[in-house]
C-alpha cells in the first residue's frame, strides 16, 4: 500500500517535474540566503558568509539532480538530457559521426536483409496445423551410398496400410494438365495426392467438402482448385462445387475450393490443382500404382500425438525391411526408409547455406562495431579532458559512463533506422538474386519480427562497441588529463584499438576465402564443358494428351517438327523427354547380356527419349554410327543410342554398335531388345554435377504412348523472338494445347546456377564490406597512432633518425597488426573451410592458392591503409611537433 | 569547533526531520535545519541540503505535508507540518530505534572474555 502511494506520488511528481523544481530552487535559494545572513551576523565579509553558506548546504547541482531522481520515476528527464547533450555531440563533429552511422547502417542492414529472408525460409512454421508434427518419408537402401529416393505406389499403399505411428501417410507428385473448354486454353501445374491431403494438412476448403476415400479408386475424376483459379478462369462462380471442367481432355468433378494462403507442397506456390492418385491408376495390372518399379512419389506423414520421429523412423526402415524380403526382385534396392521433419526436408541444404550467410553477415556487423569502437576510442581521448572536468564538478562514475553510452546507443540507433531503410531497399534486389532457388523465399519481407530483430541487433552493437571506450573513458586518472592539458596518452586505449584491428583482419580473411572459394567454385561450374552449345538454343513444351494422341503422337510430332524446321530464323529443331543441365532424369534398369545379372541388382543408367536430329539441334557430336531417323518407327527394328560415357563404362569402351541391350522401358508391352545405333558425346545433366553420367536415347518413334517431349530450337536469331512463331505454329495444329514454359537454354542454366551464384554473390559482397571496413579501421588506427606519436617522432627526427627509418617504423607496427591478424585469420580459414564443403565443386574446402591470394589481398591493401599515415609521421617536423607539446 | 564530526547515519534524518516537526510544529527547511543543528550540538556533520531530500521523500510517504506560507521575517517559505499517518510513523519508528539503541548498547558493553 505504502509502495503504491511512493510510485503514485512519483507518477505525479514526474509530470510536475517543471514547477517542483522551480520551487526547491526557490527554497535552497531562501535557505542558501538565510545562513549567508547569519555568517554576516557573526562578522564575517560578504564574501566568506557566502562561502560558508554554500558549504555548509553542500552540492546544490547533485542535490537537484538527486531531488529530481528521487520525484520522477525512470530519470526520463535526465535520459533526455543526455540525449539532448548527445546530438549537441554528435552534431559537432558530423563528418566523424555520419561515418560511424554509415558503417553501422550497412552492417546492421546486411543482418536485417538476410534475417527478413532466414525468418521466412527457416523461422516461419509451415502454413498447416501443428506443422511440427508433419514428417517427410523416403525410401533408402540400407547399405549403399546411394541419396534417399523416391516411393512407388506399391510400397506407399503397404506404408500407410502398415503403419503405426503416422495418423495420415499422403503420397504426391507433381502433374502438369491443360485446362480447356474456357476462353484460351490453360496449362496448369497442379499436385497428385492421395485422397487424405487435407486431414493432413488440417485444413478446410473455402467452398466444397476436398476427397472422400472412393476418390482413389480407378477411373474417379475429381479435383481441387485453388482460390486463384476459381477467380482467374471461372470468375468466382459461387455453384463452382459439382461443375465439371475439362483437364488434358478428360472430365473432372470439382470437390473443392482452396483457401488463398492454402499451399502444397509449400515449395510449389504455382500449383493451381490438386487431384487424387486415381489418374494413375487404369484399372489394368499394368498401372503406376500397381508398379513397384515406378519411383516417383514423394510421401508426408502426421505423426500420431505422442509419437517421436525417431520412434517412426524405426517403424519405417522395419516396414521397408519387410517390404524388401517379400518382394526381392524389385525393393533389394530400397529395403530401407529414412522419416525427417518436413521443414528439414524441405530446405535441404539450403539451412546451412543460410546459416553461413547470417553467420557471415554478423561477422560483418562484428567489424562494424569494431570499427565504430574505434572511432569512439579515438574520441574519448580527445575527450578525457571533457570527462575529467565533469567528474572535478561532481559527476560521479556511472553518471559518465552512462553519458557515454546514451550517445552510443544513439549512434547505434541512428545506424538501425538508416539499416532499416537500407534492407528495406536491399531486399527486393537480394530476392531477385535469390530467384526460385530457396523455398518459400518469395515470402521474405521487411516485417515486424525483422523490425524487432533489427532494433535488438542495433541496441546489442551499441553496447558492444560503446561500453568499452565508456569503461575505459570513465576510468583512470582524472586530475593529471586536468593537468597537461590532454595531451596524455594511455597506452592501455592504443593497445585495444590494436587488438581490435587484429580482430577484424582474422575475421575478414575469413569472410574473404569463404567467399574466394565459393567464387572459384562457381567459376569452376560456369566454366565446365556442358557437352552441347548452350546458347541460341529455345526450348518450351507442350502436352499431347493421350485422351487424343496416345496412338499418333510420333506421326504428330513428325509433322510438328517438319513445320518447326521451316520456321524462319531455325537453323534445327528437336524433341526431348528431358532436357540436360536441368537436374532431371530418369533412371531405368537394363539388361546386358554380356553382364548377366538377377532382377533385383540390374545395371541402370540415365534414358532419354529424343526424337529424331536431337543431336543436331543441340550441337551434340555423333561419334560412330547414325542418328535416330523418321524410319525408326513402332514396326521397324528397335534400336537406341548411347553416350560415350555409357559405352566406356558398361563396354569398357570397346565397339558397341550392333550390341544389344534390354532396357526395363516398353512401350505397350513388355520391354524388348534394342541395338545400339550411334554413340554420341556426354552431356551433363545438372549444373552442379560434375561428372558426365553415362546416359542411353531412346526414340519417341518408337514409344508412341510416352508424353511429353520439350521442343529444342537452335537459331542464328535472338531465341525468345521466334515465341509469336512458335506458338502461332502449335495453335495452328491443336487449338487446345497451349506451349508453356518457354525459356532459353541459357535462362534454365541460369536458375540452375541461381542458388551458388547468390551464395557467391552474398558472401563476396559481405567479404568486400569486411575489408573495406577493416581497412578503413586499419587506416583509423594508424593515422591515430602517428598523431599520438607525433612528439616522439619529432625527437626521433631531432635526433637524428632518418625519414625512411620513421617510414619504416609506422609501416612496420602496421605490418605486425595484419599479420597477427592474419595468422589467427588463416587458422580460423582452415578450421571452418568444412562448413562450406558441401557447396563446393572443383575445389577443396581448404584450397591454398585461394588461401594464399586472399592473404596477398589482405597485405596489399592493408599495407595500403598504412601507406598514408607512414608518409605523414615521416614528414612531421621535428620543430613544430616539439614546440607545440 | 571539533574535527570529530559524525556522520548521519543512514535513515534517521528522516526521523529527526519527523520529531523536529511533530515537536515544533509546522516549520520550513532552513527552521528543521536550524533545529537539528541547535539539538545536535555541532556533532553531526550535515549537508543542509540533504534536509530537502529527506522532505521529499517523506512527503512521498505521504507522513507531511507542504504549504506555501510567509516567514516570521516576511519572506516566501514552505512550510512542512508532520500528518496524522506520519505521527503514528514516528511513534512506530521511535519505539524502533529505542529497541535497536538498547541492542546496540548491550553489545557495545560486552567485555572481553579470555
Amino acid at each position: 500500500m505504502r509502495r503504491l502511494r511512493v510510485l503514485w506520488a512519483r507518477v505525479l511528481g514526474q509530470v510536475s517535474q517543471g514547477r517542483e523544481d522551480a520551487a526547491l530552487d526557490e527554497e535552497i535559494h531562501e535557505h542558501i540566503a538565510l545562513l549567508t545572513e547569519r555568517y554576516r551576523g557573526q562578522g564575517m565579509s560578504a564574501q566568506d558568509a557566502a562561502r560558508a553558506a554554500r558549504r555548509q548546504f553542500g552540492n546544490v547541482t547533485l542535490l537537484k539532480e538527486r531531488q529530481r531522481g528521487q520525484r520522477g520515476m525512470l530519470l526520463v528527464g535526465e535520459l533526455w538530457r543526455d540525449v539532448c547533450f548527445g546530438m549537441r555531440m554528435l552534431a559537432k563533429k558530423p563528418g566523424l559521426h555520419a561515418a560511424m552511422v554509415l558503417t553501422l547502417a550497412l552492417g546492421i542492414g546486411a543482418n536485417t536483409t538476410v534475417f527478413s529472408i532466414v525468418d521466412a525460409v527457416l523461422l516461419r512454421p509451415l502454413p498447416y496445423a501443428h506443422p511440427e508434427q508433419l514428417m517427410e518419408v523416403r525410401s533408402r537402401q540400407m547399405a549403399g551410398a546411394m541419396p534417399d529416393g523416391a516411393v512407388c505406389y506399391p510400397d506407399f499403399f503397404d506404408w500407410r496400410a502398415q503403419s503405426q505411428s503416422f495418423e495420415e501417410l499422403v503420397s504426391y507428385h507433381g502433374e502438369s494438365l491443360t485446362l480447356t473448354g474456357v476462353e484460351r486454353p490453360q496449362h496448369l501445374d497442379g499436385e497428385v495426392v492421395s485422397w487424405n491431403l487435407l486431414p493432413l494438412a488440417g485444413v478446410k476448403p473455402e467452398q466444397g467438402l476436398g476427397f472422400r476415400p472412393e476418390d482413389e479408386e480407378a477411373g474417379s475424376r475429381v479435383v481441387m482448385i485453388s482460390h486463384m483459379l476459381w477467380v482467374s478462369q471461372f470468375g468466382s462462380d459461387p455453384r463452382i462445387v459439382g461443375r465439371r471442367i475439362q483437364l488434358s481432355g478428360e472430365a473432372y468433378r470439382i470437390v473443392g475450393v482452396m483457401p488463398t494462403t492454402f499451399r502444397f507442397p509449400v515449395d510449389a506456390p504455382q500449383n493451381t490443382f490438386w487431384t487424387t492418385l486415381a489418374v494413375d491408376n487404369d484399372g489394368t495390372p499394368k498401372a503406376n500404382t500397381a508398379n513397384r518399379g515406378n519411383h516417383e512419389l514423394a510421401v508426408i506423414g502426421r505423426l500420431k500425438p505422442g509419437v517421436a520421429s525417431a520412434q517412426a523412423d524405426a517403424e519405417m526402415k522395419a516396414i521397408a525391411g519387410r517390404l524388401a524380403q517379400k518382394y526381392p526382385d524389385t525393393n533389394t534396392e530400397n529395403n530401407s526408409a529414412h522419416v525427417l521433419s518436413e521443414l528439414t526436408a524441405l530446405l535441404g541444404d539450403t539451412r546451412t547455406l543460410l546459416m553461413v550467410i547470417l553467420g557471415a553477415v554478423g561477422l560483418v556487423l562484428l567489424i562494424a562495431c569494431g570499427n565504430v569502437g574505434n572511432l569512439l576510442l579515438v574520441r574519448s581521448r580527445e575527450r578525457t579532458r571533457e570527462m575529467a572536468m565533469r567528474s572535478a564538478l561532481g559527476a560521479n562514475r556511472s553518471r559518465l559512463v552512462r553519458q557515454l553510452l546514451v550517445e552510443s546507443l544513439m549512434l547505434s540507433a541512428l545506424g538501425g533506422l538508416a539499416g532499416c531503410a537500407l534492407a528495406f531497399a536491399a531486399t527486393p534486389v537480394v530476392l531477385r538474386l535469390i530467384g526460385d532457388s530457396v523455398p518459400r523465399v518469395a515470402d521474405a519481407g521487411v516485417n515486424l519480427p525483422v523490425l524487432a530483430f533489427a532494433l535488438a541487433v542495433s541496441l546489442a552493437s551499441g553496447f558492444v562497441f560503446g561500453l568499452v571506450p565508456a569503461i575505459t573513458s570513465a576510468q583512470g586518472d582524472l586530475l593529471s588529463p586536468l593537468k597537461n592539458g590532454g595531451r596524455g596518452e594511455t597506452d592501455g586505449r592504443r593497445g585495444l584499438g590494436s587488438v581490435v584491428i587484429v580482430g577484424q583482419v582474422a575475421l575478414g580473411i575469413v569472410l574473404t576465402a569463404g567467399a574466394a572459394l565459393l567464387a572459384t567454385s562457381y567459376a569452376h561450374l560456369a566454366r565446365s564443358d556442358e557437352g552441347f552449345k548452350t546458347d541460341h538454343l529455345l526450348t518450351f513444351m507442350f502436352e499431347t494428351p493421350d485422351s487424343r494422341y496416345s496412338s499418333t503422337r510420333p506421326e504428330f510430332y513428325r509433322q510438328y517438327f517438319e513445320k518447326l524446321r521451316a520456321l524462319p530464323g531455325v537453323k534445327a529443331a528437336a524433341g526431348s523427354v528431358i532436357l540436360p543441365m536441368t537436374d532431371n532424369s530418369v533412371h531405368i534398369s537394363f539388361e546386358n547380356p554380356e553382364h548377366p545379372l538377377p532382377k533385383g541388382q540390374l545395371e541402370s543408367a540415365r534414358m532419354d527419349l529424343v526424337s529424331p536430329e536431337y543431336f543436331r539441334a543441340m550441337d551434340i557430336p555423333l561419334l560412330a554410327g547414325r542418328d535416330f531417323s523418321d524410319a525408326d518407327t513402332e514396326n521397324s527394328p528397335q534400336v537406341m543410342i548411347v553416350s560415350r560415357g555409357f559405352a566406356e563404362k558398361f563396354f569398357h569402351g570397346k565397339n558397341v554398335i550392333g550390341k544389344k541391350l534390354k532396357p526395363g522401358a516398353g512401350n505397350d508391352g513388355p520391354p524388348v531388345w534394342r541395338e545400339i545405333v550411334g554413340v554420341v558425346g556426354d552431356v551433363r545433366h545438372g549444373a552442379m554435377s560434375q561428372d558426365l553420367d553415362p546416359v542411353y536415347y531412346l526414340t519417341a518413334g518408337q514409344f508412341s504412348k510416352w508424353c511429353c517431349m520439350y521442343s529444342v530450337v537452335r537459331t542464328g536469331l535472338e531465341p525468345l523472338s521466334l515465341e509469336p512463331d512458335v506458338r502461332r505454329l502449335v495453335a495452328s495444329m491443336d487449338g487446345n494445347i497451349p506451349v508453356t514454359d518457354v525459356r532459353t537454354m541459357r535462362d534454365r542454366i541460369g536458375f540452375q546456377l541461381a542458388q551458388p551464384r547468390f551464395a557467391m554473390v552474398l558472401l563476396s559482397a559481405f567479404a568486400g564490406l569486411a575489408l573495406v571496413l577493416t581497412l578503413v579501421g586499419l587506416y583509423g588506427v594508424m593515422a591515430y597512432s602517428v598523431a599520438a606519436r607525433k612528439r616522439e617522432i619529432g625527437v626521433r627526427l631531432a635526433l637524428g633518425a632518418p625519414r625512411q627509418m620513421v617510414f619504416r617504423m609506422v609501416l612496420h607496427q602496421a605490418a605486425m597488426l595484419v599479420a597477427v591478424g592474419m595468422g589467427l585469420g588463416i587458422a580460423a580459414a582452415l578450421a571452418s573451410g568444412s562448413i562450406l564443403q558441401a557447396y563446393l565443386y572443383g575445389t577443396g574446402a581448404r584450397n591454398p592458392i585461394v588461401l594464399a591470394g586472399v592473404c596477398g589481398l589482405v597485405a596489399a591493401t592493408g599495407l595500403m591503409a598504412a601507406y598514408l599515415p607512414a608518409r605523414r609521421a615521416m614528414q612531421v617536423d621535428p620543430a613544430l611537433a616539439l614546440r607545440c607539446e | 569547533m571539533g574535527d570529530r564530526k559524525s556522520e548521519v547515519l543512514q535513515g534517521t534524518l528522516d526521523l529527526m526531520v519527523l520529531k523536529t516537526l511533530y515537536a515544533l510544529g509546522p516549520l520550513h527547511g532552513f527552521g528543521i535545519a536550524r533545529r537539528i543543528e541547535q539539538v545536535s550540538d555541532g556533532v553531526l556533520d550535515l549537508n543542509e541540503g540533504t534536509v530537502y531530500t529527506a522532505l521529499l521523500r517523506l512527503q512521498q510517504q505521504g507522513w507531511i505535508t507542504s504549504k506555501w506560507g510567509t516567514s516570521e521575517n516576511n519572506r516566501r517559505a514552505r512550510f512542512y507540518s508532520i500528518t496524522r499517518q506520519g505521527t503514528k510513523q514516528l511513534e512506530r519508528e521511535t519505539e524502533n530505534w529505542g529497541r535497536v539503541a538498547g541492542v546496540m548498547e548491550r553489545v557495545l558493553k560486552l567485555e572481553r572474555q579470555t
